[in-house]
């Protein structure tokens, strides 16, 4: 995973966005075979979301004639990834991650375009807070969500 | 010959509170975020007001109100104007007594909040989308933080 910098026009702020859906759905994979029960089901209804934002990204991507950046055959994860624990943690950082980037890419929308990124950021949000209920963080909630602490 | 910025300097410090153009006198029109940094206020207040009700609830409320204030505080920096005078904000109070309750009418002051952020996000120039956003998904946060 590489640092967030300030994407330089939509066509970037869109792809990087996409990157860090493709790292999201990815994650799931590693998060999901650590987790049982409603923490398990939680995780794939995760995926399945990332994977719906990633298709609806490629489309618009396609459509504005913008370059779709490839998905990678796989990522480094940031610490093993080895109990509940550290899927948890990870879980937590990968939507952080995304919202960073929705966050980032808000600027460089209009219209409808704009209503979806802002519905992909209060989504990552949200899940975030989940996971850190579920991982028994506390404060769970930030107070603004995707920007850098 | 005055330096732009020195005459803003100047404009302010003579009519800081009715926000008057230098050179035609007439009033500024509100910033359209005016409605969104009073009702972060307000929300920050009705949490203290929880909290100060049920101590219970401390904990959990205390980062919520927090950020509420912070937006309030994010808010007014970027409309770059004290807040306007004249209008006393209604004092943020909660009617509950016990906890359940209180949080109900939490909920019930954060959903219509949520979408006024969202909408304010939608209608923004660039410079100020990404802080709406994050206030728009940080009202959603606080709904699910006090299911």
């Amino acid at each position: 995973m590489t640092p967030r910098t300030a994407p330089t026009g939509p066509g970037q702020a869109l792809a990087d966005a996409l990157a860090a859906e493709y790292a999201a759905i990815w994650a799931y994979g590693v998060i999901g075979v650590r987790l049982t029960g409603a923490a398990r089901t939680a995780a794939r209804s995760a995926e399945a979301a990332h994977r719906s934002r990633r298709d609806a990204l490629i489309l618009q991507l396609n459509d504005s004639g913008a370059q779709v950046p490839a998905d990678q055959a796989g990522y480094a994860l940031p610490y093993p990834v080895t109990d509940k624990a550290s899927a948890l943690k990870l879980a937590v950082e990968i939507e952080e991650r995304a919202a960073g980037h929705w966050r980032a890419a808000l600027p460089h929308t209009t219209g409808a375009d704009r209503n979806q990124a802002l519905a992909a950021l209060t989504d990552c949000a949200v899940r975030a807070t989940r996971w850190r209920r579920t991982a028994g963080v506390t404060p769970i909630t930030v107070p603004f969500p995707g920007r850098s602490a | 010959m005055l330096r732009a910025g020195a005459l803003v300097a100047l404009g302010g410090a003579a009519v800081p509170l009715t926000g008057c153009d230098l050179f035609d006198g007439k009033p500024k029109p509100p910033d359209p975020l005016e409605p969104l940094a009073a009702e972060a206020a307000d929300l920050a207040g009705r949490y203290r007001a929880a909290i100060g009700a049920a101590s219970t609830l401390a904990d959990r409320l205390t980062p919520i109100a927090d950020a509420h204030q912070a937006h309030a505080d994010e808010l007014r920096r970027v409309i770059g104007r004290p807040a306007p005078s004249g209008t006393p904000a209604a004092p943020s109070t909660v009617t509950a007594t016990e906890p359940d309750g209180l949080l109900a009418e939490l909920r019930k002051a954060e959903q219509p909040a949520r979408e006024n952020a969202a909408k304010a996000c939608a209608a923004a120039p660039a410079e100020r989308v990404a802080l709406l956003g994050s206030i728009a998904a940080a009202r959603a946060t606080h709904l699910e933080a006090l299911k």
